[in-house]
This record gives C-alpha cells, structure tokens and sequence, in this order.
C-alpha cells in the first residue's frame, strides 16, 4: 500500500462507520418523531454510507476478503436500526402488557373479597 | 445510607481526585510536545506519561469500584458483606497509589534487578506500578470480587446484573496477574501482556461498565429490571464475541504469527455493530423519556457514554482496525487519538453520569439542575473531541512521514516529529487539553457545590 493510499484507506474506513452511526441515529430519530426530513436524511446517510463502501471496495487496495467484509457489514449496518428497535419495542410493549395486568389483578382480588 | 455507599462516596471523591491528577499530567505530558526541554533533568517525558496513564487506570477502577459499592445494597437488599475489610483498603488503596507517585517522581530508575521491579517501576507499559503495589491491587480486587459474591450468598439470591458482574469479575483478577512475570523474551513478554492490556479494556471493562449502566438506567429512567437484563445479555454476547478475538489487532512487530493480524483485524471490525445498536437504544431511551428526567447531567452523560464508545471505540477504532493500515498507523498519535476518544467514550462518561445518579440522592435533590454542569459537559466534550482531532492530524503525519514513506527509520522519525502539521497538530492538542482541565474544574465545582448553591426544590426518598 502507498503512503497517501495509507491515508486515504483510512479516512474512507472512518468515514464508512461514521456514516452507518448517522444512518443509525437518523433512522431511530424518525421513528420517533415522524417527519419527512429525519426518513429522508436517515436514508441519505445510508447512501452515503454506501457510496464510501463502493469507494472502499473499488479504490482502496486492500484485500477482497476485507472487502467483502466491507459489503457484508454495510449490509448488517442497514437491518441493526429496525432489528434493535423492533427488539426494544417488542420488550417494552411485554413489560407494559405485564403492568397493566396488575391493576386488573388487583380488582381480582377485590372482587374475590367482596 | 449503607455502609457500603458510605464507601463508594469516598471512592468518587478519590476517583475524581485521580481524574485530576490525570488531567494535569496529561496536560502537561502535551506540553512536553512543544517544548521538549520543559522539566529537564526533573521529571522526564515518560515519568509524566506513566503517571497520566496509571491514574487513568485508577480512577477508572475507583469509580467503577464506587458504582458497584453504590449500587450493590440496594440490588440484594443487604449490606455488604465483608465491608470493613473494603473500608479498610479504601484508605490502603489511595496510600499505595501515593506512595507509588511519589516514587514515580523521586526515585523514577531503578537497577536491572529484582529489587527495582518490587520497589520501583515493574518497566511493563500501562501496569508499571511496582510488583509491591501489584500484589496490593490483586488484593483489593479478591476483596471486592468477595464484597460482591459474598454479599449475594449472604442475600441468598441474586440478579442478572449481578450474576454478569460475579462472572465478570473472576477474569478481571485473573487477568492482572499478568502484570507479575518478568519474562525475558520480548515477544512472549508482549503477547502476555497484551491479553491483560486488551482483555481488561475491550473485555473485562466493557462487561463492568455494562453492568453499571444498566443499574443506573434503572435508577435514573426506571428502567424495567426485564428490558435491562435483556439487553445487557445482547450486548455483552455481542461485544465479547467481536472485542476478545480483537485481541490480534495489537500483534503488530512483536514477533507473533501473521494469522493474529487477519483473525484481528477481522474480529475487531465487527465491533462498530453491536455499538450501533447501543446507539440506537440510547435515542429509544431518551425519546421513550422526551429527554425529560429529574437528572438531566446524569442522563446528559449517559448519551455521551453511548455516543462516545460508538464514534470513539467504533468509528476512530474502525480507521486503523484493518491491517494494511494498522501496519503504518500502530503506536502513532493515531493511535493515541482512539484511545483518547475511546477511554473518555466508554467509561469515562458513564462514571461521570453514575456520579450524578448518586449526588441526587446524598444531596437529597427533587431536580439536579445547574448551569454549571452544562459548561463542564461542554467543555469537556469539546475539549476531547478537539484534543482528538489534533492527535488525529499529527497522527496522520506520523503515519504517512515517518512510517509509509520514511520506513521507520530513526531519520524518518525526526522527519515526522518537525512536520509542520505534526507540530501544529500537537499545539492544538495542547490549547484543547487546557479547555478539556477548565471542563475538569467546573465539573469539581459543579459537584463540590450542587444542592448547597441553591436549596433544593424537594426532598426525594433517601437513598437504599
């Protein structure tokens, strides 16, 4: 590899994973709350994001093992956001469903007594 | 209040005590950069270098030990077991990290024998603290691994969290006994080593500071224990699975086979995933809560934690992570700039936000609000991330001057330390570790003075 490759390589490695963080964090954002430009920009990173893993794969000179570890972890980059998010509200929703059957326990139990 | 959050009040004020004393060496440590005659013939380069690092080390240590001390009563519902032997070491533990500076300062050499490496500087990078001292830590160590599994057997019962971090911490001792040998063939020595080195921090830590926040996300947001434990398994698996084989990332030049650079770089470039999601459920967090809590600064910190460890650890460490570009970047200021990121990112902030958790209730505080608090988490993030940047730069010039094109050679390395971009990179480096110790003081005051600045608004339950 030559020195300015060294650099190059480098900055567009930082960059990638740089770019799947804001994908990541746009992406939850929109979810959240609901707008057009949080989707549209979300999206936009992850474009970009793939843009550095093309310029990664078809300039940089490293190996085509590493690359297709570029490729495959842009693609596991896409799914983590929904993936954790469906996981995070799958969780709390149980946790919610589990409180709110305490109350009617409660009333159960008041309604054994009476 | 326990005894034990007795104890872990006075492990936040030595931990805080040793963040600064790391601060001002780390800063001063800068300055040598610029001017390389600053404290000739008093205190060299390197004594200055081992004492910003180990107090790094300590305070960390410290302040994990004081979450867990903390946190650990209320969990099991008990005071902990064997406490005075912890009370009594507190005060063993700080006398030791004196006496060790004071030695770093004073004495700084010793001769090539057994005598130095017990008394004086055991010559092994981030454990240099001699063998005396060594043997002290281990001890500490036993002790509070027992103040945590005793006080769960006493309690006759335990928690997920818990069972982790009584998992967690039989490597972690383990682990420091690395730090004895004085093997005399440098690669054996090294390849040793760095299982202590990496495994500690990309391992044993993480698993620790995990546990830790997990307890504070359910004191500070209330947190199910349910979703908590959940998701402390998932991102313990993952962060395991992809940081121990990581280990290989270090083997560069020690004489280790070639196969550790590939397993290496292969499994450490899967660390920014698992820390993506860490990212992604710290926004759910803080949008489940609307950013509203009554401990802002805690919360404030725990986002940095996460956002931190992604950029820091995952995007810094995902530059030099492969190993064509580690080959040139390794043991640069490169380098310097990821750990620098990472350490603040991982752990430093999470302690931070933990220490707030427990000011609002010693204080005994409805609300935790101040301007002061804004200005030292401004100040220090900015400070960090400025610091990083510089570090980055002068980094960039080693790599590229001394190493690519210079092959390493002594001309070479000269070469790259009088690269204007080097020397412009390390100025700035300087300028924004004043900032980042300005951010020091004012979280000092921020801490020294909450609640007793203003009345507090109302009292909330004392603390269990």
């Amino acid at each position: 590899m030559s020195a300015l490759a060294t650099l190059e390589t480098g900055l567009l490695l930082g960059l990638y994973a740089l770019l799947a963080g804001i994908w990541g964090v746009l992406w939850a954002l929109a979810q959240l709350r609901p707008m057009r430009i949080f989707a549209r920009s979300a999206f936009a990173a992850y474009g970009l994001h793939v843009l550095a893993a093309l310029t990664i794969v078809s300039w940089t000179p490293l190996g085509f093992g590493w690359k297709c570890l570029i490729v495959g972890s842009s693609l596991v980059f896409l799914v983590i956001p929904p993936i954790t998010w469906r996981l995070l509200q799958r969780t709390h929703d149980k946790e919610r469903s589990e409180h709110d059957r305490e109350p009617s326990q409660h009333s159960r139990r008041l309604v054994a007594r009476l | 209040m326990y005894r034990s959050q007795t104890l872990a009040l006075k492990y936040f004020a030595a931990a805080i005590t040793f963040f600064g004393v790391m601060t001002i060496t780390g800063l001063l440590s800068a300055y040598y950069y610029i001017n390389p005659d600053f404290l000739l013939g008093v205190i060299p380069f390197n004594i200055m270098k081992i004492l910003h690092i180990n107090t790094l080390v300590i305070w960390l240590l410290m302040g994990f030990m004081g979450s867990i001390y903390w946190f650990l009563p209320g969990e099991l519902g008990r005071e902990t077991a064997g406490i005075w032997a912890a009370e009594a070491l507190f005060y063993v533990f700080c006398a030791a990290v004196a006496v060790v500076a004071v030695v770093f300062i004073f004495v700084q050499y010793g001769g090539s024998n057994e005598a130095a490496l017990w008394f004086i500087n055991q010559g092994r990078k981030y454990v240099e603290a001699p063998r005396w001292a060594a043997v002290g830590i281990v001890v500490i160590m036993v002790v509070f691994a027992y103040n945590v599994i005793g006080t769960a057997l006493a309690a006759r019962r335990t928690t997920g969290i818990i069972t982790v971090l009584m998992i967690d911490l039989i490597p972690l001792i383990l682990l420091y006994l690395i730090a004895f040998p004085a093997i005399t063939n440098m690669s054996a020595d090294l390849f040793w080593w760095w299982w202590l080195v990496h495994l500690w921090v990309e391992a044993t830590w993480e698993v620790l500071i995990g546990c830790i926040m997990a307890l504070a996300l359910m004191q500070l947001l209330g947190t199910s224990r349910r979703i908590v434990e959940a998701w402390l398994y998932i991102e313990v698996a993952l962060v395991l699975g992809t940081g121990i084989l990581g280990l290989g990332h270090h083997y560069f030049w020690i004489g280790t086979p070639g196969y550790w650079l590939t397993i290496g770089g292969f499994f450490s470039a899967l660390e920014p995933l698992p820390l993506l999601g860490m990212v992604v459920h710290a926004v759910y967090d803080a949008g489940a809560q609307h950013m509203k809590t009554t401990n802002r600064p805690a919360l404030y910190w725990m986002m940095a934690e996460a956002f931190g460890n992604f950029i820091g650890a995952g995007v810094w460490g995902f530059m030099i992570t492969l190993p064509q570009v580690n080959l040139y970047a390794h043991g640069t200021q490169w380098t310097v700039s990821h750990g620098h990121f990472a350490f603040w990112g991982a752990y430093a902030c999470g302690i931070i936000s933990v220490l707030y958790l427990v000011l609002q209730r010693t204080r005994n505080l409805a609300v935790v609000e101040s301007h002061l608090w804004k200005w030292s988490f401004a100040a220090l993030n900015l400070g960090l991330v400025g610091m990083t940047g510089a570090l980055l730069v002068s980094g960039f010039v080693q790599a590229f001057v001394e190493r690519a094109i210079g092959g390493s050679t002594l001309e070479a390395f000269i070469s790259g330390q009088e690269n204007a971009w080097f020397v412009d990179g390390m100025v700035a480096r300087f300028l924004l570790a004043i900032v980042f110790t300005a951010g020091y003081a004012v979280l000092v005051w921020d801490v020294v003075t909450l609640g007793r600045r203003a009345p507090a608004i109302a009292a909330v339950s004392p603390a269990q």
